[in-house]
């Protein structure tokens, strides 16, 4: 197979990455000029430089490309201009998906999110793939950004086009501190304020295992959901505070104040302040957070989900590497539930 | 060897990666605290410099430095060695 990664050098594209190596499979991988590789110098993998606004270089890289893996989704860094977010992450996928149809390529792996799944259907306590919002839900900028990618994704024709929607990642190599900024500030007895909500939780390394094989499976699910966890975040951040030794965390703080702390956040940090401690984004994520069946992707592909547990000692070991939490690695975490 | 190139890049691609200018970044300031260089910009200020001088240094020995100084020094090092 000759694969190409979109985002090889982020957290999800450096963990299929390695499970490609795993298989025999080295990776042509595509980076934006600007970011980090020093996880894929280390790996002496091909890499070749292309911003997904060019579509023509995108062309040239995926010539004689059977498989391309998207793991780089317009994801912007503040949610204040949707319109402007909106228009980046559709223009750069239809340069991606043209591309691809017009190099021939065999299969495109698009890495989409739970963003899109709407609330189960009456009668039922988790949603699957037939649940999906009909339209933008509109609850803020990351939301209406990877509804409208994914309709574009999965109604493109002459390419066939898998869509992935993962929950929260966790585990090695998120090296921007996304989906575990929580956690990282939870270990460092920081107490972050957040509201509470159902997360959909997931061993990064299971994504990447689940990105392989809708590459091998000669008819994999046209939208796959992948989940390996759903709970409340307050008690997860509780059991997670106890673990590190910190105090309980404070009381969940309501949805609107959290919207609102996230939305000042944001204005000073595009004044030129530090990254938000709270992103609007991780906000609606939790807030509009649904149960998730993923048992589409176990039965298609196969898939069995990392224990979270696994998952938060993998992720603790690698982020004391990195020096991201201080001192040395816990004992293994008991199960959670 | 002259380590003066990859001292003048440094300050070039960190003004690349902020507002200042490359005169005003001096080898004792701190990546973050002064210069507001963030984890995330840290690191890409330090993949640049690898490709551009071909150099190896590891992520778990890149989270780690935290000053202007810091870089040249492990890009001394590296240059050092393979003269």
């Amino acid at each position: 197979v000759r694969a190409l990664v979109l985002g090889a050098a982020g957290f999800l594209g450096l963990n299929l990455v390695d499970r490609l190596l795993l298989e025999g499979i080295t990776p042509l991988c595509a980076r934006r000029r600007r970011t980090n590789v020093l996880a894929l110098r280390a790996r002496r993998l091909p890499m070749v430089e292309v911003e997904l606004s060019d579509r023509g270089a995108l062309l040239g890289v995926m010539a004689g490309i059977d498989v391309v893996f998207h793991c780089a989704g317009h994801y912007p860094r503040l949610s204040l201009d949707r319109d402007a977010a909106i228009a980046t992450g559709v223009r750069e996928l239809e340069h991606v998906l043209s591309a691809a149809r017009a190099a021939a390529v065999r299969r495109l792996i698009y890495v989409s999110s739970t963003a899109t799944v709407a609330p189960p259907r009456p009668g039922r306590r988790a949603s699957d793939e037939a649940d999906r919002f009909p339209a933008p839900p509109g609850f803020g900028t990351y939301h209406d950004l990877k509804w409208r990618m994914e309709e574009l994704a999965l109604s493109f024709h002459g390419v066939e086009v898998s869509v992935v929607c993962p929950g929260a990642c966790l585990g090695p190599w998120d090296l921007k501190v996304g989906t575990s900024a929580l956690l990282i500030a939870t270990a460092r007895g920081l107490d972050p304020p957040c509201p509470d909500g159902i997360v959909n939780l997931v061993d990064a390394r299971d994504v990447a295992e689940a990105l392989f094989r809708i590459a091998e499976t000669p008819r994999p699910p046209k939208r796959v959901l992948l989940c390996g966890a759903n709970l409340s975040l307050a008690p997860l951040l509780a059991a997670l505070a106890h673990r590190y030794g910190a105090p309980p965390p404070r009381p969940p703080i309501l949805a609107a104040e959290a919207i609102r702390l996230a939305e000042a956040e944001e204005e000073r940090a595009a004044l030129g302040g530090p990254r938000p401690a709270l992103s609007r984004e991780i906000v609606d994520l939790i807030v509009h957070g649904v149960p998730i069946d993923a048992r589409l992707a176990e039965a298609t592909l196969g898939m069995r989900w990392t224990p979270l547990s696994q998952t938060l000692d993998a992720f603790d070991d690698w982020a004391r590497r990195m020096h991201l939490i201080p001192g040395a690695s816990l004992e293994p975490m008991e199960a959670l539930s | 060897m002259n380590i003066e190139p990859f001292e003048r890049a440094i300050k070039e691609t960190i003004a690349e990666l902020t507002t200042l200018r490359a005169t005003e970044i001096r080898n004792e300031d701190r990546l973050r605290e002064d210069l507001g260089l963030d984890s995330v910009s840290s690191m890409e200020l330090l993949s640049m410099l690898a490709e551009r001088f071909d150099l190896e240094i590891g992520i778990e020995e890149a989270v780690q430095i935290t000053t202007v100084g810091a870089v040249l020094e492990i890009g001394r090092q590296r240059l050092h060695a393979r003269t």
